[in-house]
């Protein structure tokens, strides 16, 4: 609250806020440079104050002060070591709290969403060694030793991967609560692919190649366990396409013409 | 538009602006802020539908380690309380909770842990025991209360013409009742807030869809200023309606936090969602309508009949679309409704047009098919450049270009006329037409946009309390601010969902884009005409925002506007327009359907942007498939609980259940709606769907469909139509 008030002031203006100082440090720059450059680094220049307010401290989750740090009471704690996008988290939790949970509230990588926290949105899906996974189905104490890739990770620093980037061209969300899951688990689809996979829709078990290429009901079939509640699937299967197939995909909307709308009107 | 001295922004089919942070994860939601010291809390909710509390047994779950509270109503705060009988739910209307033993459904809020971790709180909130009276008779099944149906007091029943006398002068007549079920919302985000109460003052991160609306609820419950409460939600994870209003988990939170002097983050679970937001209703509506044989329409009148909660007040305005949609000079529309032990339902999406507009078109297509009419020239027929209802004229109107243009499109010639005559292998097939409408509303809205000259360019952050909940109002306000300030909207900033901001209607009922865009543009027109009229320059001079910067000697300006609806838009009826047309397959023997392709089209003014628009159609589409193939909230009719509570019973669409869609916008300004040109297109989309596919399900089979959502066994049972060859 505080801090919001302090960064509120500072719109548009030239000074650091404390926590972007911070940020400013950890990524070794030098102090003094311009809030405009710095903002350029952590956000698209269009909604930089913005970003620069509010989307700071998932992808720097370790200073302290995102950490829950108060005393708890905890059932059966246990200690996990958690390797989550290549950093290494000793944590100490209590055994029944799920990875997702862990992340969010133990992580700050509040980038994996929780949708239904029953398995059944595909909201918190995040990669397990490489796998899609359901992070509310899946303990943390579970997870020791696993590669954990979550939606901050996938991006080249500041850089989206080419599937974000799909995503934002071919506008793949609305409220961007499912998108995390969305995007995780077309990457994962893409090595499913690779792999030869099998789906429900695969037409013959016996016979399945590597480097498949899924056909429209095939991504549309295995994308069928991330719920969007905008309504974007025809949107995300053509960034899914796109990414999958390399050629470019077209937008399904257009203007009526002049012709059309003299025709409509005369006929 | 004055000062526009580049290619125009408004229009341009540019990515969301706040779209990467939302690809990467980055965008923060109600409950990922970081607030220190927080704690967590976890709601109880009643297990049965009617009757008291007379004894809570808490002592275990406050036994347990990390558990700080267990708040019931033996030890909650008092806050404001209803004082009349059934009042009407608006979206400012406070949220008491935990005032009275009484239990009025079931699934109610009897109470609320809170302890130091979420997995205490959770586990803790089951070892609280509750003992209840029992009432005998709570109203709980639809059908067989309907005796106890009330005029609501809110009410809009209407009448213009003779009814009977319009159905006198018909050739051909028809009655039927269509049924339309419980839906939930389920936006993806759940209802979510982090509260903290600090000296009488509230702070609340709270996932709301109305900021203003929001602050004010919370004032009233708690009985304090509003200048005191402050709601913040920067990125709605959806809302459909059910983050209209401020829910009793708000109230939940920040009591908590009130009573604890921590900060509370409460999230309503997936399974809450169906007991502690709000729903659309059960509705059976019951159409009559009467036709002479040219097609023109004698008689129309609209029933419904629904219900509301024992304590509130609320209508769903089905008959809406029935009042201004064909030329009809005997029109009827009457609501009558059901206080049912449930909770209150209130606005999902398209409120009135979505679940109306299936009664009303399909009643259109049963209607053409008796008088053997094309239903798309039965439509056009029975066009209206006047909205009857209003007595005011439609400020722009293309249905019929809907209707014609989308027809071409789709290939509406090779439609058989016979029901049941088109096969493909297994697969009866069939196509089906509705059209749409949805009121587009204008409401004031103000906006603060603050300008900054830097190396020759200007830099502009524009605030408002506005949400975007997915709608793209992000994007298209960045777009208003490039316009009308003549700047790339590269550097345009865009800082919403804070009651900090001037105030916006916020979003809902397809007016935000409307009153934001609007509001935006008045304070870009309001910077530059101060800019000028300090320096003596004409307003119609061209000069642009940094020569008027410098000529004032200004490195930062910065300017309210307020937008407000023309006398021209208050003589007009304003609606988008739209018509949808699918293809359906239906599997001969198994009765399942696929719904093959739709073709959209929708009338309504200045897209401002074609990729976000295009995402509100598909978007209503989809929810509007959703009403069609699965949706629907049981209730166990023995204790009048929900037995579908998940997504695993409660079948949202998903990807494969959507149809390939082409949308097509028709090229309209509405100069009458507003300055800029444009009308809502939120709610457009799902207006149309429902009744298109029973139609086209007509077509394909030979049955007629009216009740959703149209399943297999209900289609397997239904009867083929009198004269239809089988």
């Amino acid at each position: 609250m505080g801090e919001l008030e302090k960064r509120k002031k500072n719109t548009g203006s030239d000074n650091l806020t404390e926590d972007e100082k911070k940020i400013f440090d950890q990524l070794g720059l030098k102090n003094g440079a311009s809030r405009r450059k710095f903002l350029k680094l952590v956000s698209s220049a269009s909604l930089s104050v913005y970003a620069s307010s509010y989307a700071t401290s998932p992808l720097f989750a370790n200073t302290a002060k995102d950490l829950p740090h108060h005393q708890r009471v905890m059932l059966n704690e246990v200690k996990v070591n958690l390797r989550v996008n290549d950093r290494l988290k000793p944590l100490t939790l209590d055994s029944r709290t799920s990875l997702l949970d862990t992340l969010r509230e133990h992580l700050a990588l509040t980038g994996t969403k929780k949708g239904c926290d029953h398995g059944q949105c595909g909201a918190c899906t995040v990669l397990v060694d490489g796998k899609r996974k359901l992070s509310c189905l899946t303990l943390a104490a579970t997870c020791e030793d696993r590669e954990i890739t979550t939606i901050e990770g996938l991006a080249d620093g500041n850089e989206p991967n080419a599937m974000q980037q799909a995503f934002l061209k071919h506008d793949g969300f609305q409220c961007g609560y499912c998108t995390s899951g969305q995007i995780c688990s077309s990457v994962a689809l893409l090595e499913e692919a690779k792999n030869g996979e099998a789906s429900y829709v695969t037409e013959d078990f016996r016979k399945i190649e590597t480097n498949l290429r899924l056909s429209e009901e095939e991504i549309r079939e295995r994308m069928s366990g991330n719920i969007c509640r905008c309504g974007v699937y025809n949107n995300i299967v053509q960034a899914f396409k796109e990414v999958h197939s390399g050629n470019d995909e077209m937008p399904s909307w257009e203007f009526a013409t002049k012709e059309q709308m003299k025709k409509a009107k005369n006929s | 538009m004055t000062n526009t001295l580049k290619a125009p922004a408004v229009g341009a089919a540019i990515n969301r602006v706040e779209g990467k942070l939302k690809v990467m994860g980055m965008a923060k939601y109600a409950t990922e802020f970081s607030v220190e010291n927080k704690v967590y809390a976890q709601g109880i909710n009643s297990t049965i539908a009617k009757g008291e509390i007379i004894a809570i047994d808490t002592s275990e779950a406050e036994a347990l380690a990390g558990v700080l509270a267990v708040i019931t109503h033996k030890n909650a705060e008092k806050l404001n309380h209803f004082e009349e009988e059934m009042p009407l739910l608006a979206t400012t209307t406070i949220a008491p909770v935990l005032q009275s033993p009484k239990v009025n459904y079931y699934g109610e809020y009897v109470g609320v842990v809170v302890a130091e971790t979420f997995e205490q709180a959770q586990y803790a909130a089951r070892l609280v025991k509750i003992e209840y009276k029992e009432d005998s008779d709570p109203t709980i099944q639809f059908d067989e209360s309907k005796s106890k149906a009330i005029k609501p007091k809110g009410n809009s029943d209407y009448l213009r013409g003779d009814m009977e006398a319009g159905l006198a002068e018909a050739d051909e007549t028809l009655d039927a009742t269509y049924i339309t079920p419980i839906e939930h919302h389920h936006p993806m985000e759940l209802h979510a807030i982090i509260a903290s109460w600090d000296n009488g003052k509230v702070t609340a991160y709270s996932s709301q869809q109305m900021v203003n609306e929001s602050t004010i609820a919370i004032a009233d419950t708690f009985q304090i200023p509003k200048k005191d409460v402050r709601v913040i939600t920067p990125f709605v994870g959806g809302g459909f309606g059910s983050k209209l209003n401020t829910e009793r988990h708000v109230t939940l939170a920040i009591m908590a936090s009130k009573m604890l002097a921590r900060p509370v983050q409460m999230t309503v679970t997936r399974h809450q969602m169906f007991t502690n937001t709000g729903m659309r209703q059960h509705n059976a509506q019951r159409m009559q309508l009467g036709a002479k044989r040219d097609g023109s329409l004698t008689a129309l009148s609209h029933d419904t009949l629904s219900h509301t909660s024992t304590y509130q007040e609320y209508q769903e305005p089905c008959g809406m679309i029935s009042k201004m949609l064909y030329k009809v000079p005997n029109n009827q529309i009457t609501y009558r409704l059901i206080p049912m032990n449930f909770q209150t339902p209130f606005a999902m999406r398209a409120p009135g047009e979505a679940t109306g507009s299936f009664a009303l078109e399909s009643a259109m297509d049963e209607m053409a098919w008796k008088l053997k009419m094309d239903p798309v020239a039965f439509r056009i027929k029975n066009d209206t450049q006047i909205d009857l209802g209003a007595d005011k004229p439609f400020s722009s109107r293309l249905l019929i270009e809907c209707l014609r243009i989308g027809a071409d499109k789709f290939g509406w010639e090779n439609r058989p006329m016979q029901p049941r005559s088109k096969q493909e292998g297994n697969w009866h097939v069939g196509y089906g037409v509705s059209a749409a409408s949805r009121k587009s509303p204008y409401l004031k809205s103000s906006a603060k946009v603050l300008l900054k000259l830097e190396n020759e360019k200007v830099y502009a952050t524009v605030q408002m309390d506005a949400t975007d909940i997915g709608t793209g109002s992000y994007t298209i306000i960045a777009q208003t601010a490039a316009e009308y300030l003549g700047i790339p909207v590269e550097q345009v900033t865009v800082e919403l969902g804070d009651s900090k901001f001037p105030i916006t209607p916020g979003s809902g009922g397809s007016w935000g884009a409307t009153s934001y865009c609007n509001g935006a543009r008045a304070a870009c027109q309001s910077a530059i005409a101060t800019l000028k009229k300090n320096k003596n320059i004409g307003e119609d001079q061209e000069i642009t925002v940094a020569k008027l910067l410098k000529q004032n000697k200004l490195e930062k300006f910065e300017a309210e506007g307020t937008a407000v609806p023309s006398e021209a838009f208050k003589e007009h009826s304003v609606f988008s327009f739209g018509a949808n047309f699918s293809e359906v397959w239906v599997d001969k023997y198994t009765w399942m359907y696929r719904i093959k392709r739709m073709v959209n089209v929708g009338a309504a003014g200045t897209i401002l942007n074609p990729k976000t628009a295009y995402g509100q159609i598909i978007g209503g589409l989809t929810m509007g498939v959703g009403m069609v193939l699965s949706e629907q909230t049981r209730v166990e009719p023995n204790f009048g609980n929900f037995i579908t509570r998940s997504f695993a019973d409660y079948h949202v669409p998903v990807s494969l259940d959507m149809a390939n869609v082409e949308v097509i916008f028709l090229p309209e300004e509405d100069k009458i709606a507003n300055e800029m040109g444009m009308k809502g297109i939120g709610e457009l989309g799902i207006t149309s769907v429902a009744a298109s596919v029973a139609n086209a399900i007509f077509n394909a089979t030979g049955k007629r469909m009216r009740e959703l959502p149209i399943t297999p066994e209900k289609l397997i049972e239904a009867p083929v139509e009198p004269g239809v060859l089988a």
